[in-house]
């Protein structure tokens, strides 16, 4: 059985199998679990991995990575927590070590203070952010939208890149965006902000540009 | 931007989220009222959230889910 066919037929024979049930039937030396857990979750870490290095092949190998690091280790998941944040842990770990081992890619740590309207001359600064409900023919071009999102979000230093993700694009709780990383709640919290300052910056730059370039 | 401002500047992201108890929430909902640079400040973020949020949504080509648990499986067999 392939693809698909293995969702479909959990659920045309049983009720979709939860995650309890799934890691139980893998103890029990079940492929079937396995794949279908692949399934359920394999787009999300492949695209966390994509914003996290931008290159589908490392994004691969991160997923790779990350489940087969999940199946070895499966019988001391204590279910304490989901096991989406499990995975997330793993593939997290799993990012920040490839991209210490790349070598075109510095490790920037740059300052984010020069986002913060305390410099000078920034004293009633406004931004140009397109409004997200705004109707399609707005200045809203989705495809420009994105690019600008992905450049941006390259250009941040990879520790803010991973909590502006997990936070905002996987929609993980500081709580659990602190135990993924196992750091504090409030270095998420000061991480988060930051990032997002710097994104407003970049995205509002862009449309500056657009605007009186 | 006052010192007022720029106290509550640092906890905007935390108001957003619903992070802050409800003495602070009412002390930067009182202030909203009265400035609208951290109106601005507040609306430009809420929007950059949203569009990072929108903007994330990646296809990935069927495929790829294919040959990763292609490769998973034939890993985890040898
Ligand atoms: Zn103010």
């Amino acid at each position: 059985m392939q693809g698909e066919s293995v969702v479909n037929h959990m659920e045309k024979t049983a009720s979709n199998p939860s995650d309890e049930q799934l890691v139980a039937s893998f103890r029990e030396g079940s492929a079937e679990a396995m794949e279908i857990i692949v399934e359920r979750y394999g787009n999300r870490i492949l695209r966390f991995g994509l914003k996290m290095c931008g290159h589908l092949q490392d994004a691969e190998d991160i997923s790779q990575e990350t489940f087969l690091s999940a199946f070895r280790y499966l019988d001391s998941f204590r279910g304490e927590t989901r096991l989406i944040n499990w995975l997330f842990k793993i593939a997290s770990r799993a990012c920040m070590r490839k991209r210490r081992k790349k070598k075109d890619e510095p490790d920037r740590e740059i300052s984010l203070d020069a986002w913060l309207p305390e410099r000078p001359g920034d004293e009633g600064r406004s931004y140009q952010i397109p409004d997200p409900d705004a109707g399609p023919d707005a200045h809203l071009d989705r495809k420009e939208m994105k690019k600008v999102i992905g450049e941006a979000m390259r250009q941040l230093p990879p520790h803010y890149r991973i909590v502006l993700n997990l936070r905002d694009v996987e929609g993980f709780s500081t709580r659990e965006t602190a135990d993924i990383l196992e750091i504090s709640e409030q270095a998420i919290k000061t991480r988060l902000h930051r990032a997002r300052l710097f994104m407003r910056e970049k995205i509002s730059e862009y449309f500056e540009e657009e605007a009186y370039g | 931007m006052n010192s007022e401002c720029r106290t509550y500047f640092e906890r905007i992201s935390e108001f957003l989220d619903g992070e802050l108890d409800r003495d602070l929430c009412a002390k930067i909902e009182s202030h909203l009222q009265d400035c609208p640079e951290c109106r601005e400040c507040l609306e430009s973020l809420r929007r950059t959230i949203e569009l990072c949020r929108r903007m994330a949504e990646e296809e990935i080509d069927p495929g790829v889910l294919a040959r990763l648990k292609r490769a998973v499986l034939e890993a985890l067999n040898h």
